[in-house]
C-alpha cells in the first residue's frame, strides 16, 4: 500500500541548468533517507524516508506516517515537502519555484512506482498537474528491498484481516 | 429538484473495454458441400490452428440467403501464409499439405475478422459485422454504458452527495480556491463522512479536495494531519449516529477509505487517483473530466494492472452543475 523508495531529492529553482549532485553526494543524502527510513520501520511503518535538499541543505525530510495517522497519503515525500513548504514561507520563496528537477530513489516499486514501474508519471507530459523531473533509480536497492521485507514479514497491525475464502 | 433526467452516469471503462474493434486479415472460403463441414472444420484446425483467437467461430452462417452455399469457413489468417497474388489466391496456396481434401471448399477470399473477445455489447455488436465471435457478456457493464445500472432512488441519492460537493466547491471558491469540492460517503449508512473543497490555493500546493476529504476521514477516524479551521466548509462528520454505523460495521472499525464512495465535481489527478488507491476507495463519482485526469482522460488508475486495489469509477453526475464550475 505504500511505495518503496527511499529518496533524496534536491531542489533548485532553475529547473533547466540545475546541477547535478555529484555521486559522492547522493550518497550522503541517501544514506541519511536511509536513516528516516528505519525510524519509520521502527514506528511500525513501511520503511521509506525522503530528503528534500536545495544547495546543499536539507530542507524537509519524512518518513511514512501513515499508520500514525489513518491516512494512506501520508508518504515520506508528502511529509518531507510539508517541510520543505514551512522553509519557503519562512524565506519568502514561492514554493511554486521550487519545482523539484531530480529525484533519486533506492529501490523500484512494482507494484504501485510512479517514476517507471507502474507509470512514469516523472516524464509524462501533464501541463495541468506540473513539470516533469529526472529520476536516478536503484541506489542501493537491494538494502532498500531487505528494509522492506523485513516490515512485511511483521504483520501490519492496522489492515483489516483478509476474509477467508474457500 | 428532479434534475436526474439531464444527466447520465457513464461508467469509466479500461482501454480493453472501450476499444475499438481491431481487425485482422483472414482467409475464409464457402462450404459448398454442407455434408463436409465438420471433417472440413477438423482439418482446417489441423493445418491452422487459430490459439490466439479462441472467441473467433470457425463456421458462419452466410449472410445473403440468395447464395447457393450455407456456410463459410475461415482457412487460415493471411499473415500464416505467402500469398504473391491476392486476387486468385487458390486453396492451394493457403493449405500447401497434400494429404488435405479440399472437396466440398470453394474458392477463397478476403474477410476481415476481429483480433480480441469482445468485452462489451457495443464491442460484440460491432465485431459481429466482420465475424460472429463468442461473448461473455457482464450484465452489468451493458446496463451501466446504457446508464440504466442505477434506479431513480440511487440516482437521487448521488445527486444528494454531488449537491454537497458542488455547493463545498462554491465555499472554496469563494476563498479564492479553484472550484472543486469533493465528499465521501459511507454507502452502508448513506452517511457522509466528509465533506472538502479545493485548498491548493491557500497554503498547500497539494491540497487539492480529495487529498483533503481524505484527511477529514482520517480525522473523523481519530487521526489526520492538517487542521482544517480555516476552512469552515472542509468539515468530518463527528455526528453520534455515523460513530455507531462506523461502529456497528461487520468486520470491524472503519479502516481509511474502505467501503467508501467519493463524489467529486472534476476528475482527479493523478496523485489524487493514486491517494484513493492508497486509501482503498470503494467507488468514485465524477461530474466533469478533467485535460490531465488520470481516471479516465491521462491514465485510468482504477484499472491499471500492476496496482493492487481497483474501484469502480462513473462520470457524468450532475455534469452540467460541474462543469459550469470550471467555467468561472
Ligand atoms: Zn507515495
Ligand atoms: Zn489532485
Amino acid at each position: 500500500m505504500i511505495p518503496m523508495e527511499m529518496e533524496a531529492e534536491s531542489v533548485k529553482p532553475e529547473k533547466s541548468n540545475f546541477l547535478q549532485p555529484l555521486d559522492s553526494e547522493i550518497q550522503r543524502w541517501m544514506s541519511k533517507a536511509f536513516d528516516m527510513a528505519l525510524e519509520a520501520l521502527e514506528n511500525g511503518e513501511v520503511p521509506v524516508g525522503c530528503l528534500m535538499v536545495y544547495n546543499n541543505e536539507i530542507i524537509g525530510k519524512g518518513r511514512n506516517e501513515v499508520n500514525e495517522t489513518k491516512n494512506a497519503t501520508r508518504h515520506a515525500e508528502m511529509v518531507a515537502l510539508d517541510q520543505v513548504l514551512n522553509w519557503c514561507c519562512c524565506r519568502e520563496k514561492d514554493p511554486k519555484e521550487t519545482d523539484i528537477p531530480l529525484v533519486v530513489y533506492g529501490c523500484k516499486n512494482e507494484r504501485f512506482g510512479g517514476c517507471g514501474s507502474v507509470l512514469d508519471v516523472s516524464s509524462d507530459h501533464l501541463p495541468h498537474t506540473g513539470t516533469s523531473f529526472k529520476c536516478i533509480a536503484g541506489y542501493r536497492a537491494e538494502e532498500a528491498v531487505e528494509m522492506l521485507k523485513m516490515f512485511y514479514k511483521q504483520e501490519n497491525p492496522n489492515a483489516p484481516k483478509p476474509k477467508v475464502r474457500k | 429538484m428532479d434534475e436526474c433526467d439531464t444527466w447520465d452516469v457513464l461508467p469509466v471503462l479500461s482501454d480493453e473495454q472501450s476499444r475499438d474493434t481491431e481487425l485482422l486479415a483472414a482467409y475464409a472460403a464457402p462450404i459448398i458441400e454442407k455434408r463436409q463441414t465438420s471433417r472440413l472444420v477438423k482439418e482446417l484446425s489441423q493445418i491452422h490452428p487459430l490459439p490466439s483467437l479462441q472467441h473467433i467461430k470457425r463456421v458462419r452462417a452466410c449472410k445473403d440467403k440468395s447464395t447457393p452455399h450455407p456456410l463459410e469457413v475461415i482457412v487460415c489468417l493471411a499473415s500464416d501464409v505467402q500469398v504473391t497474388d491476392c486476387k486468385g489466391v487458390m486453396l492451394t496456396d493457403l493449405i500447401p499439405s497434400q494429404s488435405f481434401d479440399s472437396s466440398g471448399l470453394g474458392v477463397p477470399f478476403l474477410v476481415k475478422i476481429p483480433a480480441n473477445p469482445p468485452l462489451t455489447r457495443p464491442q460484440f455488436e460491432k465485431a459481429s459485422k466482420h465475424w460472429p465471435t463468442s461473448f461473455h457478456e457482464d450484465k452489468q457493464v451493458t446496463s451501466a454504458l446504457r446508464g440504466q445500472l442505477f434506479t431513480a432512488d440511487q440516482k437521487a441519492k448521488m445527486q444528494e452527495y454531488m449537491t454537497a460537493a458542488v455547493q463545498a466547491a462554491k465555499s472554496g471558491e469563494e476563498m479564492g480556491m479553484d472550484a472543486v469540492g469533493a465528499v465521501i460517503v459511507d454507502p452502508e449508512s448513506e452517511q457522509i463522512a466528509a465533506v472538502a473543497h479545493d485548498c491548493k490555493r491557500g497554503s498547500h500546493p497539494l491540497h487539492h479536495a480529495v487529498m483533503v476529504c481524505i484527511d477529514l476521514v482520517a480525522c473523523g477516524q481519530g487521526g489526520g494531519t492538517y487542521d482544517y479551521e480555516k476552512y469552515p466548509a472542509c468539515l468530518f462528520n463527528s455526528s453520534e449516529t455515523f460513530r455507531n454505523a462506523c461502529n456497528g460495521k461487520e468486520n470491524g472499525l472503519p479502516y481509511i477509505c474502505t467501503g467508501y464512495d467519493l463524489y467529486v465535481t472534476r476528475e482527479p489527478c493523478v496523485m489524487c487517483a493514486m491517494a484513493l488507491v492508497h486509501s482503498r476507495i470503494n467507488r468514485v463519482f465524477y461530474g466533469a473530466t478533467s485535460a490531465d485526469g488520470a481516471l479516465g482522460t491521462k491514465y485510468k488508475i482504477h484499472c491499471q494492472k500492476d496496482l493492487n486495489h481497483h474501484f469502480e469509477v462513473f462520470k457524468g453526475v450532475m455534469l452540467n452543475a460541474c462543469e459550469a464550475l470550471e467555467k468561472k
